[in-house]
């Protein structure tokens, strides 16, 4: 594997980097044992719910309802700065006005 | 706390009279005004807790380290994105990677998104899918494509504009004035010299010596 050239237009996989392999210190390896360990529990809970003989309801993903619910309510934390005020003027106030001037005053 | 009406009464009572009642007492009475007011102020207990849902910028530490347990992320790993009030809260800003870029082999979950139950999911996820964005390599650096296309079409869109000020094309007579010398020489030519030919060759006295010359013509 150690002339292994990735497929043209992909990203190499994570296990084939060399750094996985080489100058690893402990600290890298516990990190990536504690990581794995997350990942294996997650795959626990969910195969114990994926293969229960009595589930009859959807599987609920808690990480898919945090998604959904800081997607949808962005303004709980909003603050106005220069930034967001400079592109709130830009992307709401500016084409309305602009608009409408062309509009008023250019004919096809 | 009030008692509730049933206890009051032994008759069976309108419930939705009475929620309706209450509603209307805690509008009176509620803090909020506008459209805040006619909603609830409780969220129903059948989703989940309010400490598992994302919430504001985490500030100390503790706070950091309950946000990393919230998102099944590690302490060290776990980075929210910088609080300047664009409404992020503590939502953990991940790897700017498509779904596409994922190990295609790998038994995922899900496996057309190439996720696994409970991962955190990027903030752009549904921009991420395989369907969309795709952030793999590609045969060229992304630079330079951008600097080859932009540059192209930058180019061509000049040259045309300068086309368009100075044009240059053949020098050419006033094609109005051309269509009026060839109409009048049509005329004169095969309208007026046939005619006068023939009215001419009526009289056969003066007509035929003409004729006899613009034969030799």
């Amino acid at each position: 594997m150690a002339d292994y050239r990735e497929a043209p237009l992909a990203t190499r996989p994570k296990t084939l980097d060399p750094n996985e392999y080489f100058n690893l210190s402990p600290e890298q390896r516990r990190a990536e044992e504690a990581r794995g360990a997350v990942r294996a529990n997650l795959k626990r809970q969910y195969q114990l719910q994926l293969n229960n003989p009595h589930r009859k309801e959807l599987i609920e993903d808690p990480a898919l309802t945090r998604w959904v619910y800081a997607r949808a309510n962005p303004y709980a934390h909003f603050r106005p700065t220069n930034k967001t005020s400079l592109l709130g003027a830009m992307f709401g106030v500016v084409p309305l006005f602009a608009l409408y001037y062309i509009f008023k005053t250019d004919r096809v | 706390m009030r008692t509730s009406e049933y206890v009051k009464q032994q008759q069976p009572v309108n419930m939705a009279g009475v929620g309706f009642r209450r509603w209307a007492q805690a509008l009176s009475k509620g803090k909020g005004s506008g459209i805040s007011a006619l909603l609830s102020g409780c969220r129903a207990a059948s989703g989940l807790s309010k400490d598992s849902l994302p919430g504001p910028y985490p500030k100390t530490p503790e706070e950091r380290a309950a946000a990393a347990k919230k998102y099944n992320m590690r302490v060290e790993d776990y980075e929210p994105y910088p609080d300047n009030g664009e409404g992020f809260g503590d939502y953990p800003k991940l790897p700017e990677r498509s779904q596409q870029e994922r190990d295609p082999w790998y038994q995922w979950d899900h496996p057309d998104l190439r996720r696994n139950w409970g991962e955190p999911m990027h903030w752009d996820f549904d921009m991420y899918i395989r369907n969309r964005v795709d952030t793999s390599p590609s045969p060229v650096p992304w630079s330079t494509m951008c600097k080859q296309l932009f540059g192209f079409i930058g180019f061509m869109l000049f040259m045309f504009y300068v086309g368009e000020k100075f044009p240059a094309y053949q020098p050419v007579v006033s094609t109005h004035l051309n269509a009026r010398i060839l109409f009048s020489l049509g005329v004169v030519f095969f309208i007026i010299f046939p005619l006068t030919v023939t009215i001419l060759s009526s009289f056969k006295m003066a007509g035929s010596s003409f004729f006899q010359f613009y034969s030799l013509v």
